[in-house]
């Protein structure tokens, strides 16, 4: 997996390249603490070239959230589609996620 | 793992054997090493001595003479290396010859390392202390990974122990008139998977599948966490949503963030086939018909992420000759070697394709071989798989 976050103010999107799972947790973590020092209102995670995602990685999914929310941050996930989409609907988590 | 002040000591009290056949350098060495502090040294003045001491006195190190009137350095090198107990064991070479093409021999012979004569002592210390911490240390993580290897293979056992038992699964398959066959195997040492099976009564069972965020130890212990959890609420073991509910609220407090259990839970009636059941974001499990294969809606919030969560009792039917098959999310998730998921569609026909083919044998088997051989590497995610059959006429897809 790989990440780049573009920020414009108020704003962040952390565009995702790859699978999101289980091996990817350091990487996710970082991503996370960089995230936390942008300060920002609204988060958007973009899944659209994320071919899957696994359970641990909803896991991360929801640490985030928390962690946003604790910062007062809004996230919500785009983009998702193919297996990606189907796990968040077989979970439920596109309302948690907003997604 | 020993502080530096344990690790000094051990190296003080350290067996060192020093070979030479000249009683003065003998003397000169020892008495280098007693004065830093060591305690435990031994003697030898020729090669085949030394071999003999090495095997009965069990040195943890070796500060060897290369020309020797009987048998030379290399040659102790040689033989000592050819036996597996003294391949760790340093050996310090001394010569006093300074030509590279010596010191290129002697660590070919199988020395770890090299003093030049005359004796430096305080360069001798250094790296016979040196070798011996080596040592130590490696001795010190080989017991340690011993010993993780040890409670790792007890860990696995105890979580095998709270699988289904053989007797109650048989005593199911003979209430029910069913054959169920089931796998389980964890991608680590220990897994995050759980699947149960247990008798509601006479003429009604219940069959779980459950898949805990993650793998590995944290995984595991979340296992036998869920598994005493489940025993507290077998009065609902008749209704699946309810007891999805109530696992839920029990699990919300003690699950991580982060941590989540994906769960399908379902009961079987003998009598009219009846199958009720709940999901909580497990993947969907398919029945084999006659007419094809129904995957069954296992949707829903996974336990442990919201105490709010909902749960729904669908109903569908399992009839004389069809099939049940739950399994966890790696069947469908893992990589194969061209790269690709096997996906939902693609486990359904692999499932569709073996079920076809069995005469009434573990078609499973044949499945999962099937699977592991178009896999590449290890598997990463833990892997359950459970078919229920109901016997009678077989219904093909």
């Amino acid at each position: 997996m790989n990440y780049n976050i573009d920020c414009d103010g108020a704003s962040a999107t952390v565009n995702f390249d790859g699978d999101i799972t289980f091996s990817e947790n350091m990487v996710f973590r970082e991503m996370l603490k960089s995230l936390n020092g942008l300060n920002v209102s609204e988060c958007i995670f973009d899944l659209s070239n994320v071919g899957m995602v696994d359970s641990a990685g909803l896991g991360m999914f929801l640490i985030a959230k928390d962690q946003t929310e604790n910062a007062g941050c809004k996230l919500r996930v785009n983009g998702a589609s193919g297996h990606v989409a189907n796990m968040l609907k077989l979970t439920k988590l596109t309302e948690v996620l907003d997604a | 793992m020993p502080d530096k002040f344990d690790l000094a000591e051990d190296v003080f009290s350290a067996r060192v054997l020093i070979v030479d056949d000249m009683p003065l350098m003998q003397k000169m060495i020892g008495i280098t090493l007693q004065k830093a502090g060591f305690t435990n040294l031994l003697y030898a003045d020729d090669g085949d001595v030394a071999l003999d001491m090495v095997a009965t006195e069990r040195p943890d190190l070796v500060i060897l003479d290369i020309n020797m009137p009987r048998v030379s350095g290399y040659e102790v090198c040689k033989t000592l290396r050819a036996d597996a107990a003294h391949q760790n064991l340093p050996i310090l070479v001394q010569s006093a010859s300074e030509a590279p093409e010596e010191r290129v021999a002697v660590f070919e012979s199988g020395a770890t390392d090299f003093v030049s004569k005359p004796i430096n002592q305080p360069e001798l210390l250094a790296r016979v202390k040196m070798h011996l911490e080596n040592r130590l240390l490696i001795e010190n993580l080989q017991g340690f990974r011993a010993h993780m290897r040890r409670e790792l293979i007890m860990a696995r056992e105890m979580q095998e122990a709270i699988l289904p038992k053989d007797e109650d699964i048989a005593e199911i398959e003979e209430d029910g008139d069913l054959k169920i066959y089931h796998r389980y195997q964890a991608s680590y040492e220990l897994g995050g998977d759980l699947w149960g099976l247990w008798k509601i009564d006479d003429t009604c069972a219940g069959i779980f599948v459950l898949d805990i965020s993650g793998h590995g130890v944290g995984s595991a212990l979340n296992t036998f966490r869920v598994q005493s959890t489940i025993a507290r609420f077998s009065k609902y073991f008749d209704d699946p949503a309810e007891f999805l509910k109530r696992l839920n609220e029990s699990l919300v407090d003690n699950f991580a963030l982060g941590q989540f259990a994906t769960v399908f839970y379902g009961t079987l009636c003998y009598d009219t086939g009846k199958f009720m059941y709940a999901g909580a974001g497990a993947p969907r499990p398919f029945i084999a018909r006659e007419n094809g294969i129904e995957k069954l809606d296992s949707a829903g919030v996974p336990l442990g992420i919201s105490r709010d969560a909902k749960y729904e009792n669908k109903t569908t039917h399992l009839d004389v000759g069809e099939t049940l098959f739950c399994y966890s999310d790696v069947l469908i998730e893992a990589k194969t070697r061209s790269g690709e998921m096997l996906g939902e569609e693609g486990l359904s026909q692999l499932f569709t394709e073996h079920l076809q083919k069995s005469s009434g044998d573990d078609y499973l088997g044949s499945m999962l071989d099937e699977f592991f051989g178009n896999m590449d590497g290890l598997l990463p995610d833990d892997l359950t798989a459970v078919s229920v059959q109901r016997n009678g006429d077989r219904g093909q897809p």
